[in-house]
């Protein structure tokens, strides 16, 4: 970033700090060094919140992604089997699965790029060509009317006797339940997040207000009620989580950001990995961002007022 | 100042028989009975150490009594909820030794604080607390925090913000002790005139020369934990 670029930067954060919208005319004395400390915790928790739900919905994405286009494709293997013509058997099974209604495209592996997929396995060995290595067709689906995969299977299987077809369920499944499980652990870090903000805004409240119990006492002397005197103290600890929220909110935005057009930029480099793969973080994620800090907001609320009502009677 | 109007004829105050004790020892205040009228101006005095900020801290339900009832402004306070406190406390004004201005406020903000917590509009009371703030001679510093005010003036603002809300009562303990005498006969003529106004002035003080200066003024004397109630002095 350029000199002039961080002067925007800073100066940004330095409104965002100070954020003259939400300041009021203020009864309870600012303690400038616990009220920055507090809203950069909140700033620092919102960050981490937001990252964790743009992160477990970037990868939630993939994983759905990943699914349909799974669910969208089966695999027939064919093994070779005695004295059956291997070439035969694919061009029986290729007959059979272009001819089947709602199958899109059909693919034959040759034996060159079967032996290809093996090789990681076991090398580039020459003997590779004298092995019995099974052929793959793949067949893409027409996914607004699939046909019906039970009676495709058994088709093929009663023409060639050795096919096979995988039709990838139990991966899309694992995928499924690694992306519940992706999103299950963001909300509880979301949960974790949200409390321990809680607690930091109700500790900074119950100090404040031990810290300002004579100007309580004098509020009460000249006048002032309960509700009064929770008012000042609530809204001030609520706008310090506020400001909080949106400093790491706003930085998370930035982040993701960055991770989105680094995202769109490098996708179409990864090996065998193509864009249309890849979930790149859209819209969504600056929307769960937003609630995030939403909540955050919400949670600096409703712990001031708590803390608020609770203390003040005894102090009173 | 304007003066007051519609106001009840009752006592303001009514201490009977009150006790108060600290703790498990002995009573700091005894059989303690006296009234306060409207418009009325009353010393209370008394040795250091007799019990006059206790006292005061009882009529502004700062303390309840161990025994005895006090009534304010014809309100038995035993029955007072939080609300009814509120109430009366709007009623009084308070003038503390020690000042109690807030340090994050300037003068002019310390003054208006009893009508900002009435819920007031500032459009509505900023007339009324400048004019205030000259009369009491601190228009000039009406800007300037506490922390830069001499003593004199923290007084004074403390007075003005005690009497911005017109209360029927005003409560000084020790108004002039941290002041020199030339400044204390001033403070004096102030309380003077917002009791010709028609506020009912209670100060707290052990300085003879001061109640002197106060023709009529009553004294509520406290010793040996008792209070006596002596006639106006002519």
């Amino acid at each position: 970033m350029t000199d002039r670029g961080d002067q925007h930067r800073t100066s940004l954060f330095a409104f965002l700090w100070s954020m003259p919208l939400l300041k009021r005319d203020p009864l309870v004395a600012a303690d400038k060094v616990t009220d920055r400390a507090l809203v950069s915790v909140v700033a620092i928790m919102t960050f981490l919140a937001a990252l964790t739900v743009g992160a477990a919905q970037f990868a939630a994405g993939t994983a759905a992604r990943w699914q349909v286009m799974m669910a969208s494709e089966v695999t027939v293997q064919i093994k070779p089997q005695g004295a059956r013509s291997i070439e035969g058997d694919i061009v029986k099974a290729t007959d059979i699965l272009r001819g089947t209604s709602g199958v899109a495209s059909v693919k034959v592996f040759s034996r060159e790029d079967s032996a290809k997929l093996l090789e990681p396995w076991l090398g580039p060995a020459a003997g590779i060509e004298s092995l019995p290595i099974p052929r793959l067709i793949a067949v893409r689906l027409d996914t607004t009317q699939p046909p019906d995969l039970g009676a495709l299977g058994r088709s093929v299987a009663e023409a060639v006797p050795s096919a096979s077809i995988d039709d990838h369920r139990s991966w899309t499944k694992r995928l499924g339940r690694i992306s519940d499980l992706l999103l299950a652990a963001s909300l509880f870090a979301l949960v974790l997040v949200l409390t321990a903000t809680g607690l930091a805004i109700v500790f900074a409240t119950r100090g404040a207000m031990a810290g300002n119990r004579e100007i309580i006492e004098v509020l009460h002397f000249i006048g002032a009620d309960d509700r009064y005197i929770a008012g000042q103290f609530q809204s001030h600890f609520a706008i310090l989580g506020v400001r909080g929220g949106l400093i790491g909110g706003i930085a998370a935005i930035i982040v993701l950001i960055t991770l989105n057009l680094t995202s769109r930029l490098t996708a179409g480099l990864l090996d065998g990995i193509s864009l249309s793969e890849v979930a790149v973080p859209g819209l969504e994620i600056f929307g769960a961002t937003l609630l995030v800090v939403a909540l955050v907001g919400l949670i600096a609320g409703i712990a001031s007022r708590m803390t608020v009502h609770r203390t003040i009677g005894r102090l009173a | 100042m304007q003066a007051f109007s519609n106001r009840p004829l009752g006592e303001l105050v009514r201490f009977e028989n009150v006790g108060l004790r600290y703790g498990v020892g002995a009573e700091t205040l005894t059989d303690v009975s006296f009234a306060i009228e409207p418009q009325s101006f009353q010393f209370l005095t008394g040795a250091s150490g007799t019990g006059k900020t206790t006292l005061l801290r009882l009529i502004m339900q700062a303390l309840k009594p161990t025994r005895g009832m006090i009534a304010l402004f014809g309100q038995d306070t035993s029955e007072l909820n939080k609300e009814g406190l509120t109430a009366l406390r709007r009623r009084m004004g308070i003038v503390f030794q020690d000042f109690r201005l807030l340090d994050h406020l300037t003068t002019y903000e310390n003054v208006a604080l009893p009508l900002k917590v009435q819920g007031r509009e500032e459009a509505t009371y900023r007339a009324e607390v400048t004019e205030l703030l000259s009369w009491v001679g601190l228009g000039a510093l009406m800007h300037a925090k506490p922390a830069v005010l001499s003593g004199g003036e923290k007084q004074r603002a403390s007075i003005a913000r005690a009497l911005v809300a017109q209360p029927e009562l005003l409560l000084a303990d020790e108004p002039t002790g941290n002041v020199d005498p030339s400044l204390a006969r001033r403070l004096l003529r102030l309380f003077v005139e917002m009791n010709r106004s028609g506020t009912a002035i209670l100060i707290a003080t052990h300085d003879l020369s001061l109640m002197d200066q106060i023709e009529g003024a009553r004294r509520l004397v406290l010793a040996d934990r008792r209070l006596e109630v002596e006639a106006s002095h002519d």
